[in-house]
């Protein structure tokens, strides 16, 4: 999922490492300098017979998730009798390591992964290039935003069911009270004073005078920060976070200061929404997070609102990506598993899938269907975002609404770092110090692994 | 003739005797070294293992998750510690954020942990009660309190600190950034930390003063040695040894501080430079970045730090005869 408010076993397990971190930092690094595997591993993919048990990896999501995915294992297994499916779960922070973990020959045939981690797992040699093996009509039905999660130096190594959006949530009600017009299409989008203006005509109506949630609950110093706040200001005020694989000269830059610095004027509009319940107890008008809030927020009934988030200069944008399916390295079973994943991208797998998570469809044909984010459906403004997909930060114009998060195996700097320095303005630092800070950590880091080039 | 046979006799017995303490000796010779071994033996795996690791790491450039093979660099990672102006800053602004805490909290702590002893020693109807309220904050799991406080810190009128405040000032008192405001985050997480574990220390404190012989108190009260004056000449030197413990237990769990602050601050939307401390960052470095060489270099300077600061309190404390 694009973001996931920290589970508790996440942070146990932080806790714990700490306890422990002296051991726990020597022993995971003790593989260090003696056993590296030496990355790309090149395709060792063979097509094989198109039949026999196929091994399949995902991430032990949400219990309706699980349910979706077996029944359409189940229903793919009835399809046909030549292919099996063996699928194995697992915890959802343990999975990235299992991947990273895994000798070229133990890794799966199909496997699930969260789109920033593609890159990673490219740069190692974890993955396999899907054209040969998906069929052609898979492969032109995935959204454009999709795609562009999913490409990693110009080959495709995954396809993908569901896909997220961000948007500012409103309360019908409290906006009309205060006499705010709100934009219903991307195009008119507030832009970034206009929205100070709404705000100070919100503050009267809401009880504690504190119109807006920025969800700051799931904290801005990590993903949620990256990808969700900083990103779509970054995106929207013409800025990047990296621009020829440098950080220095993009992420610091004017753009992005002036950008960075209006979203912190924000926060005495703020409420802290330390609780999660702000916006469905009414306590705000506005709230900006993702679509997965909509089974929570839909309590409100027709006074929920989508909003596009507000315009920094070039037009509003949103992040998107999340899970996605793709092939290990090594598979000796490439036609079988693309015929899963074929199955997999069908309408009505992603139908089920999408049904039990609330997500927006990852494929063309299935978001067109949508009973929720389809054409005149309640979420689609969301949908129509989706589908003006930019690509990545570097192919921004004006015009496309949704961006991928940089796709680099240094992501894991990128947004710890992005993030870190949105918390930081946020609490009142200087902008431009707080992001020259954090481009510097970047490129130092990328000129530590030469560039994360292959 | 008799004294040969005494002779044998003695030999008779002395042979089997001899025996039976070679056997003994060389029982002695491995039953030392046999006995520690375990110990030894995790001491090796779980300390010093680690320890050489992260010494021999901290000379590489690794990347987690990098088909890139190790680089060799010397002391660039030491280097970078103290001489680039970013790092070198984050570093030293964690082991400040370190000391602050722990100068702030050994004392308060210790000395709150002992008043709090002292009150609940007393034979009153209803102290298992007032002892079970003190002991619960140790009970629950952190992560669970840290849901809590972050609500009784939270910035704006709906955090219970900034309402109980407006409350009490008569609505003067404007609301405040507990964790956000940088001159107030650190103040916050040290005041979570001593509710959290103030009764751990209480516990241990409590134990020794029920081992206080009572006679000492009655003969001091003979000697019409008030209160404050028994407190000051029986009690302290009685748990003398126990308070020194508790302060350097304190000491290293104030050093190793992780917890309160991953939970306090990074899940709200708080400048993590505010209270950062060196383990927070090392776990950022090497895990968030995956940068495992440069936060192997944090951690053996860190672990040297550390092993200066027991070295110098053992010395102390033993000056003054204690344990």
């Amino acid at each position: 999922m694009m973001t996931i408010p920290k589970s508790p076993s996440r942070v146990r397990t932080l806790a714990a490492a700490a306890a422990v971190s002296i051991a726990a930092l020597a022993l995971t690094g003790c593989g260090g300098p003696e056993t590296r595997s030496t990355g790309s591993t090149g395709t060792a993919v063979a097509a094989g017979s198109g039949e026999g048990t196929i091994n399949v990896w995902a991430v032990d999501g949400q219990a309706a998730e699980n349910d979706a995915l077996k029944k359409i294992i189940s229903n793919f297994e009835s399809s046909q009798s030549k292919i099996k499916v063996n699928l194995k779960l697992f915890p959802s922070d343990q999975y990235t390591k299992a991947v990273n973990s895994a000798a070229p020959g133990g890794l799966p045939d199909v496997l699930d992964f969260d789109g920033p981690t593609l890159a990673s797992f490219v740069y190692n040699g974890k993955m396999a290039p899907l054209k040969g093996s998906v069929s052609d009509a898979t492969l032109s039905n995935q959204t454009d935003s999709i795609k562009s999660q999913n490409t990693v130096d110009d080959a495709v190594y995954g396809v993908g069911m569901m896909n997220a959006g961000l948007a500012l949530w409103g309360n019908k009600k409290l906006l009309d009270a205060a006499g705010v017009a709100y934009p219903t299409t991307p195009e008119r989008a507030w832009t970034a004073d206009e929205f100070t203006g709404v705000l100070d005509k919100l503050t009267t109506v809401v009880p504690g005078g504190k119109p807006l949630d920025l969800s700051e609950q799931y904290g801005f110093a990590g993903e949620w920060g990256t990808c969700c706040s900083a990103g779509p200001v970054i995106w929207s005020g013409g800025g990047t976070m990296l621009k020829d694989n440098k950080a220095s000269g993009a992420l610091d830059s004017d753009a992005n200061v002036k950008s960075l610095t209006q979203l912190a004027s924000w926060k005495k509009y703020t409420d802290p929404n330390a609780d999660g319940l702000a916006f469905t107890s009414g306590r705000v008008a506005l709230s900006w997070v993702g679509h997965w809030t909509y089974p929570t927020y839909k309590a409100l009934g027709s006074d929920l609102v989508s909003i596009p988030l507000p315009n920094f200069g070039k037009g509003t944008k949103t992040a998107s990506g999340t899970f996605a399916w793709g092939m290990g390295a090594t598979t000796k079973n490439g036609a079988a598993a693309g015929k899963f994943l074929d199955f997999l991208m069908s309408d009505d797998s992603v139908r089920t899938y999408t049904d039990a998570n609330g997500a927006p469809p990852a494929t063309k044909t299935a978001l067109a269907a949508s009973t929720l984010y389809g054409p005149g459906k309640q979420l689609q403004l969301l949908g129509d975002q989706l589908s003006k997909a930019c690509g990545t930060e570097n192919q921004i114009n004006d015009a496309c609404v949704s961006v991928t998060r940089p796709v680099t195996a240094g992501y894991p700097v990128v947004t710890d770092q992005v993030g870190k320095a949105e918390a930081a303005i946020y609490a009142g630092k200087d902008a431009k110090e707080a992001l020259a800070a954090a481009a510097r950590a970047i490129d130092q880091n990328f000129a530590d692994n030469d560039g994360y080039k292959k | 003739m008799t004294t040969q046979t005494q002779t044998q006799q003695i030999q008779a017995t002395t042979v089997p005797a001899r025996r039976r303490s070679a056997a003994g000796l060389s029982g002695h010779r491995f039953a030392g070294p046999l006995f520690a071994s375990p110990a030894l033996l995790g001491l090796a795996i779980f300390l010093v293992a680690p320890f050489v690791l992260a010494l021999v790491l901290s000379f590489y450039r690794v990347q987690l998750n990098s088909p890139r093979p190790a680089r060799f660099v010397g002391f660039e990672q030491y280097s970078r510690l103290f001489t680039d102006p970013d790092l070198a800053a984050a570093f030293g602004n964690a082991l400040l954020n370190n000391f602050t805490f722990a100068l702030i909290v050994v004392p308060v702590q210790t000395v709150l942990a002992l008043a709090l002893a002292v009150l609940v020693n007393r034979k009153l109807r209803g102290m298992v009660i007032f002892r079970t309220f003190i002991f619960m904050p140790l009970v629950f799991p952190l992560a669970l309190t840290a849901v809590i406080w972050r609500l009784i810190y939270s910035r704006g009128d709906q955090g219970l600190l900034n309402a109980i405040l407006g409350l009490f000032s008569g609505g003067s008192f404007t609301s405040h950034d507990w964790l956000g405001d940088p001159s107030t985050a650190l103040g916050s997480i040290i005041v979570m930390s001593i509710w959290q574990s103030v009764s751990f220390q209480m516990i241990i404190v409590l134990a020794a003063l029920q081992s206080v012989p009572t006679e000492l108190y009655e003969a001091a009260s003979l000697d019409r040695a008030n209160k404050w004056a028994q407190f000051l000449n029986v009690t302290v030197p009685g748990i003398r040894n126990t308070l020194i413990f508790v302060a350097l237990i304190t000491t290293i769990f104030s050093f190793r501080l992780f917890d309160q602050v991953y939970l306090l601050s990074r899940s709200g939307s708080v400048d993590r430079a505010s209270t950062e401390t060196v383990m927070t960052q090392i776990i950022n470095t090497g895990f968030d970045n995956n940068n495992v060489g440069q936060a192997a270099a944090m951690t053996v300077i860190f672990m040297l730090i550390i092993t200066v600061i027991a070295i110098i309190q053992r010395a102390a404390a033993r000056q003054r005869g204690g344990v």
